[in-house]
């Protein structure tokens, strides 16, 4: 198995106003993307609610344990993430 | 000595044109810069301005119009007119100087261009003195800003800021280069003056002088009207090589200008939405960004269209609905970026000012609200870190600005959308899908890499937040913070 690798994606959280900038790795589970993504948002600009997250890549929701490599993000494409 | 009356004269000289007779024609107007496309040559003999001005009348005029400038200036050198301005006010006067100032030189170089490879001689003269028209805005300009550097650096970026990679103007010069210097002069003489010019600055200039004016920045509304006077002159070349065009290519003609508005109505939602919107203190504001531009551009615009026999453009109930969010979206992301500005940004988030943005916007609260609910908090419990930013949002592969349009979805709510393309391997993003229309048929003249772009390619170092300032040239005298030190959200205690 290859060695994790950063990657960059096109991320948002639920009704926040604006896309980013957010470097993943290909070993992150959905669980640790929500969270890296979440970072830039939630307390933020998003209420923090005590609720799991949930990460929709290409419209669909991916399980939390999913991780990157296996759910088939790419570099540069966009990721959505938003509570369940 | 007596003078031939000028209109015996004139119609001798505002033509002057002549028969090569050792070069072709298309060696001294190359299509590539003169871009006659479908239009055959003989017709540019067609090209008439509508209000005509001979060289020393136009040189009696500028001296009169310099002279009343500098003298108001002069005036206003010793009061303390300055010290009174209001933040807010401020920032929208610095905004003007850096966005402005050098894009008036960028407007010098289009102007000559057209004074060199126009295909009709009275519009080559029209050029000439639309050359020496942008020259002197550039310079007075420079010269008004210069005097408030030793009060504010911030004021220098009204030199400084073309010369860097900050964000805003890495839009503002993408749109001005493609506008102004890459296409052929036809092209420019509708994009420039006709779209730019007579749809957008023109009336803006006039709306920004009488702000000035209601705010108590004399100097800056003397200033102002002193270019919007010379803009209302050299802005009608785009008029008759629009009739042309659209009697021998309408098809370019519909695409040009569909293209520029939009791009040109992006900038301005950055640059002047929020300064009508939330810059403006309260009891001066006189009208809302979406009044403004459905009383002034719109309506101009539209009859632009009908005068000359061209179709609203296909993205126009999308330009409306966007009239509604855009500058507020806009305005948010320069607020929460404001290290990367080179102005205070004014919050403009008091209960009183939002109660007056949700009588002029009625989806405001529902899109907005809850965001700067949150800011407030965290303001409140003077956690300002965490109203800080940490990374790059995603900007738009085509007006070079943050992916925060706002768009309606099928259950009516507003969010913000991707909306990418995948071509040649490589995915881009974009704000909108009028921005992706309008990269994937230019696509061969669009290489502007996004600022996020340069980060992932590693071109910004250190790759973090600190990198990314200094990459700007935002050094820690200039960049922005809140214009009232957070005072806005006691109100919410």
């Amino acid at each position: 198995m290859s060695e994790p690798h950063f990657i960059a994606i096109n991320a948002k959280f639920g009704y926040d106003f604006v896309m980013h900038v957010v470097v993943i790795t290909s070993a992150d589970t959905m669980a640790e993307v929500a969270q890296k993504v979440a970072h830039h948002s939630v307390g933020k600009r998003i209420r923090p609610e005590p609720r799991d997250m949930v990460v929709y890549y290409e419209g669909r929701a991916v399980a939390a344990h999913t991780t990157v490599i296996e759910a088939g993000i790419r570099p540069l494409q966009h990721v959505f993430v938003d509570y369940a | 000595m007596a003078l031939m009356k000028r209109e015996e004269w004139q119609d001798l000289v505002r033509e002057v044109d002549w028969t090569f007779s050792y070069v072709d024609d298309d060696a001294v107007f190359p299509e590539w810069q003169s871009g006659t496309g479908k239009v055959p040559r003989d017709a540019w003999r067609a090209w008439e301005e509508s209000y005509k001005i001979s060289y020393p009348e136009y040189v009696s005029v500028q001296r009169e119009k310099e002279a009343s400038a500098f003298a108001v200036k002069a005036a206003l050198q010793r009061s303390t007119v300055f010290d009174n301005l209001d933040e807010g006010w401020k920032s929208c006067a610095k905004v003007h100087f850096g966005g402005v100032s050098l894009a008036e030189y960028t407007a010098f170089i289009a102007e000559a261009r057209m004074a060199r490879f126009g295909l009709a001689g009275a519009w080559r003269n029209m050029a000439v003195l639309g050359a020496l028209d942008e020259i002197r805005h550039c310079q007075l300009s420079l010269f008004f800003a210069h005097e408030f550097v030793s009060k504010d650096p911030q004021y220098d970026w009204a030199l400084k800021a073309f010369h860097t990679n900050q964000w805003a103007i890495v839009a503002a010069r993408a749109l001005f280069d493609a506008m102004m210097v890459g296409g052929n002069v036809v092209d420019t003489a509708i994009q420039l003056p006709l779209v730019f010019e007579t749809g957008f600055t023109n009336l803006q200039f006039v709306g920004l002088a009488s702000d000035a004016l209601a705010s108590g920045d004399i100097n800056f509304a003397n200033m102002i009207s002193s270019v919007q006077t010379d803009e209302a002159r050299h802005a009608q070349q785009g008029g008759p090589t629009l009739e042309l065009l659209m009697k021998h290519d309408p098809v370019r003609a519909q695409w040009i200008v569909d293209k520029m508005f939009w791009l040109s109505g992006r900038v301005f939602a950055v640059l002047t939405g929020p300064a009508m919107d939330y810059y403006t203190p309260l009891y001066h504001r006189r009208q809302s960004y979406k009044e403004f531009m459905h009383e002034w551009i719109i309506s101009q615009f539209i009859r632009t269209l009908q005068d000359y026999g061209l179709k609203k453009p296909w993205y126009w109930d999308e330009f409306i609905d966007g009239l509604d969010v855009w500058h507020h979206s806009l305005h948010l992301g320069i607020w929460f970026w404001r290290p990367t500005v080179w102005w205070k940004p004014q919050a403009g988030m008091s209960k009183a000012e939002r109660q007056w943005l949700n009588a002029k916007y009625p989806k405001w609260e529902e899109i907005y609200g809850p965001i700067w609910d949150q800011i407030i908090a965290n303001a409140n419990t003077g956690d300002i870190e965490v109203t800080l930013p940490e990374c790059l949002p995603w900007l738009c592969n085509t007006c070079h600005l943050p992916q925060c349009t706002h768009t309606a979805l099928h259950d009516g709510k507003y969010r913000v959308r991707d909306f990418a393309l995948t071509h040649d391997n490589y995915t881009y993003h974009f704000c909108s899908k009028v921005c992706r229309q309008i990269w994937w048929e230019d696509r061969d003249m669009l290489h502007v890499k996004t600022l996020g772009e340069r980060l992932l390619a590693g071109d910004i170092q250190p790759p973090d937040f600190a990198g990314l300032l200094k990459y700007m040239a935002l050094t820690p005298d200039v960049v922005g913070d809140d214009a009232y030190n957070y005072k806005w959200a006691e109100d919410y205690r």
